[in-house]
């Protein structure tokens, strides 16, 4: 904790008091050891309580993941992909298998491509749960920490008996997917959803609801839908804004052409809106889980695909947990790419932290900047 | 180091100094034994087994699994494991998955800032040898290059339970321990 005066020529005193705002401010760093900031560095500027600038210091989960994929094998890669957002696997393995398959030229079979958005759809309750369950440690309220993690053990089991791990899966490879459904999965898993969803109904009764939630997040933390486009944010914190974008429905791909869903907008673009947004999600990939068990084509579900990255460049996206999450890859037609960038939903929303964060009391700072949903892992890659 | 100072010094006020702490270092040792004697070294042993409160850190990806460890289902709360916030009450860093080099210095310095006796445990293959990421140009392989640990839990990442099962090692750990922590 450090305190910087601008020079001026008033006594001690005269700085102090209040009719001077800006006349002394405080620099505080949180964390990287904070339980409100992660695995990230936050250093805010307060005057009095409020925050006046906000400036994320990420890096502390950097790991070279651009560099570490140069010199795999593609099929050894999907392990190091997943790692920067396990709790959110399958979409990141799914951006990764579309950027090669296109180089490729390979298709997955219809039911590979159903069970492809299973996972993730399961990955996406799983993700969002998480993050809840992290709201309420931000807001002390140790009721909205246990259940979601309780209820997120519900898909975990159902994705442990698909694919064979708890949250690394490596389940989606070029080609397809790696095992078809497990005996009696389906009739679990409708079980599961719907029992889930009457879980959120009691979510919103004792978090959503709840003054020590709303007086914290209504109007607070707000990002116009102007300035959201210009900071390039996406994923629910774009939605939360009012902004209808979704690249399941605006580039569909995998299965997504053939379900039925809805993208969830909230106009307020404040934290209880990013949060509630959030919500929304969870209903209708419950739903949707039902909607792809439901009208499963029967088939296999991998087609062969060689071990090769043709000469070409390629570009996939898939939109992830927390936002747009892209490969763009250069192939050699070895059995590695020659290069392949990586950006994350969470990458591309760093930039709306300093936004919202601004005019922000500091009591408000959890509510606020976790409701973008930033997982530092992800985001440095 | 009392010995080379009276050496280097006539001053009989330092030497009576020097001379009482001889007596008083023996005394606390005689304290220090009386402590560390089977009944009363039992009940601290115990104290201190059942308030494991780990520092809020985390490191990487495994932090997921020590969140589902905490929550509902696997409850580290009945083990006594409370992630706390401030340092000065916890006893306890679970190094949760890859330690970059920007990481580790300031993991060095919240070990160095918490009260004696502190324990280490390493989760996760990245926190005991690199694992996935060993050949990486920004990670530290293993946090034994920088940190004394106590209990290593493999797996990548390793199950919930398998950070019980490192938590009941460390507790049995404690258990024998001796009361005042050498060094």
């Amino acid at each position: 904790m450090t305190t910087t005066d601008k020079p001026s020529q008033t006594t001690e005193l005269q700085s102090m008091s209040p009719t001077e705002p800006g006349a002394q401010t405080m620099t505080l760093s949180v964390g990287p050891q904070h339980s409100g900031s992660g695995h990230m560095r936050l250093i805010v500027e307060l005057d009095g309580d409020i925050i006046i600038n906000a400036m994320p210091d990420p890096g502390y989960v950097h790991r070279g993941i651009e560099k570490i994929i140069e010199l795999r094998n593609i099929i050894r890669s999907i392990p190091v992909i997943e790692r920067p957002s396990i709790i959110d696997a399958s979409n990141l393995n799914h951006a990764w298998v579309k950027a090669i398959e296109e180089l490729q030229g390979v298709e997955p079979p219809a039911r590979g491509q159903y069970l492809r958005c299973l996972l993730n759809e399961m990955n996406r309750i799983m993700s969002h749960l998480y993050w809840l369950s992290i709201y309420g440690v931000f807001l002390g309220h140790t009721t909205m920490f246990m259940w979601p993690l309780g209820d997120r053990e519900l898909f975990i089991d159902l994705a442990e008996r698909l694919t064979g791990a708890r949250i690394t899966y490596s389940y989606l490879v070029p080609g397809g997917v790696r095992r078809d459904l497990p005996q009696g999965f389906a009739e679990e898993a409708i079980k599961r959803t719907i029992y889930f969803e009457k879980r959120l109904d009691e979510y919103e009764k004792i978090f959503f609801e709840n003054p020590l939630f709303t007086s914290r997040a209504k109007g607070i933390g707000t990002l116009s839908p102007e300035r959201a486009i210009a900071l390039g944010s996406t994923g629910p914190t774009l939605r939360g804004s009012g902004i209808d974008r979704d690249l399941r429905k605006d580039e569909p791909y995998a299965a997504y052409s053939e379900l039925d869903f809805k993208v969830h907008t909230r106009p307020d673009g404040d934290s209880y809106s990013r949060a509630m947004v959030h919500m929304d999600e969870m209903r209708e990939s419950s739903q949707l889980i039902r909607q792809i068990l439901k009208r499963l084509p029967s088939g296999p579900v991998r087609r062969k695909a060689p071990i090769v990255v043709p000469r070409g460049e390629a570009y996939a996206r898939v939109e992830s947990a927390r936002g747009e999450c892209s490969f763009y890859m250069i192939g050699e037609g070895g059995d590695k790419p020659y290069r392949a960038r990586y950006i994350t939903g969470s990458y591309r929303n760093m930039a709306a932290i300093p936004e919202v964060l601004k005019g922000v009391r500091l009591a408000d700072m959890p509510t606020s900047w976790w409701s973008i949903d930033y997982w530092p892992v992800e985001a440095d890659r | 180091m009392s010995a080379q100072k009276s050496a280097q010094s006539d001053d009989p006020v330092e030497l009576l100094a020097d001379s009482l702490n001889v007596w008083v270092g023996k005394l606390s040792d005689i304290v220090h034994k009386v402590i560390d004697t089977e009944p009363i070294r039992n009940v601290i042993n115990w104290a201190r087994m059942y308030s494991l409160w780990p520092v809020n850190i985390t490191t990487a990806c495994c932090s997921a699994e020590f969140g589902a460890a905490s929550g509902a289902r696997h409850d580290l709360e009945r083990f006594g494991v409370l992630a706390y916030g401030s340092l000065r009450q916890s006893d306890l860093i679970i190094i949760e998955g890859t330690i970059t080099k920007k990481m580790a210095k300031r993991l060095r310095t919240i070990y160095d800032q918490m009260m004696l006796p502190r324990y280490v445990i390493a989760m996760g293959d990245c926190a005991i040898s690199g694992g996935l990421f060993h050949d990486s140009y920004s990670i530290v392989n293993g946090a034994h290059e920088f940190l004394p640990v106590d209990v290593f839990v493999p797996g990548c990442p390793p199950r919930p339970e398998a950070l019980e099962q490192g938590i009941i090692m460390l507790q049995e750990k404690i258990r024998k321990s001796k009361v005042y922590p050498e060094g």
